[in-house]
């Protein structure tokens, strides 16, 4: 029992990575690439450097380069995003079985399962995903930032206080733990997320924004086949007899 | 499925959900933790790409 739980929730986070990986390389790593051309400012004053593929900018040799991993596993940057997206998928996805799990949320054989599915994989991705970049934009390479173990302190209250707040809202009945929900999704926006000095960036604007929206999007679909895979694993899972 | 269940005690039933779910936890938590927070430069580096798509916090 506890194994078929266990390895439901492994299939689809296996599934939901796997898929990240194109869904990424059609909208976010094309701009990250991009941005990385202006990480360093080299780029900023030649207005041709970055050509609509995007992809061969990457490779100008660049100081302070990223993700091209050949000293890490081998596989090349390709190789190390598929890797890390299954590993986030399976992560990601036996924290959101942990959280049906302990909070006694049941998914039933058929099209009832699918949907609690679907609308754990929504509010997972409210906590992990939309509240935090209230705070914390999702961000290219290049960004202003603030001290980095800040901002990730900041995220992980967040996504907890998110998460914690949308479940006393959302599945509570009485009124005033609906209240204090609410209070809670709010707290780390009113306590304020760590914000860089100097918000001078030599990323264009065009290029953040659409990346921010492209992170937003892709990720939804990510929980959202995160969550559907889950509740229709999880139901085979509960509903076959017990080894 | 309400036969099968029903030879199952509630308590038996409640403890493998309850185990089954801190164990996610757990393996969940590191497995996230060692994609999107670690601080290694080997880990961000193969991760790179990844961590800027989900938004975790980077650089």
């Amino acid at each position: 029992m506890i194994v078929r739980f266990l390895l439901a929730a492994l299939a689809a986070g296996l599934i939901a990575g796997l898929a990240m990986t194109p869904a990424q390389y059609g909208k976010t790593i094309p701009l990250i690439m991009q941005a990385e051309a202006y990480e360093n400012g080299e780029a900023g004053h030649d207005h041709h450097a970055p050509d609509s593929s995007g992809a061969t900018t990457a490779d100008d040799g660049h100081a302070h380069s990223h993700g091209d991993g050949e000293s890490v596993l081998g596989f090349g940057r390709f190789g190390n995003t598929v890797l890390a997206n299954i590993v986030a998928g399976c992560g990601f996805a036996l924290m959101l079985a942990a959280v049906a799990l302990l909070t006694g949320i049941e998914f039933p054989v058929g099209r009832e399962g699918l949907i609690r599915g679907l609308v754990l994989g929504a509010g997972a991705w409210f906590s992990v995903q939309l509240a935090p970049s209230f705070g914390l934009p999702p961000a290219v390479p290049g960004f202003p930032y603030a001290d980095l173990g800040d901002r990730q302190t900041w995220w992980m209250l967040t996504v907890a206080a998110s998460a914690a707040g949308l479940w006393l809202l959302a599945l509570r009945p009485e009124w005033i733990v609906k209240a204090v929900g609410l209070a809670i999704i709010a707290a780390p926006h009113l306590w304020g997320a760590p914000v860089p000095e100097d918000i001078v960036s030599n990323v264009p604007a065009y290029i953040a924004s659409a990346y921010a929206a492209a992170s937003l999007a892709t990720t939804l679909f990510f929980w959202l086949l995160l969550g559907g895979a889950l509740g229709v694993f999880m139901a085979r899972a509960a509903g076959s007899r017990p080894a | 499925m309400a036969v099968k269940t029903a030879s199952l005690s509630l308590t038996d039933r409640i403890g493998a959900r309850t185990v089954a779910g801190l164990m996610a936890l757990v393996i969940g938590s590191i497995l996230v933790f060692g994609v999107g927070l670690a601080n290694s430069q080997t880990l961000h580096d193969a991760a790179h790409d990844t961590r800027h798509s989900y938004g975790f916090p980077c650089h």
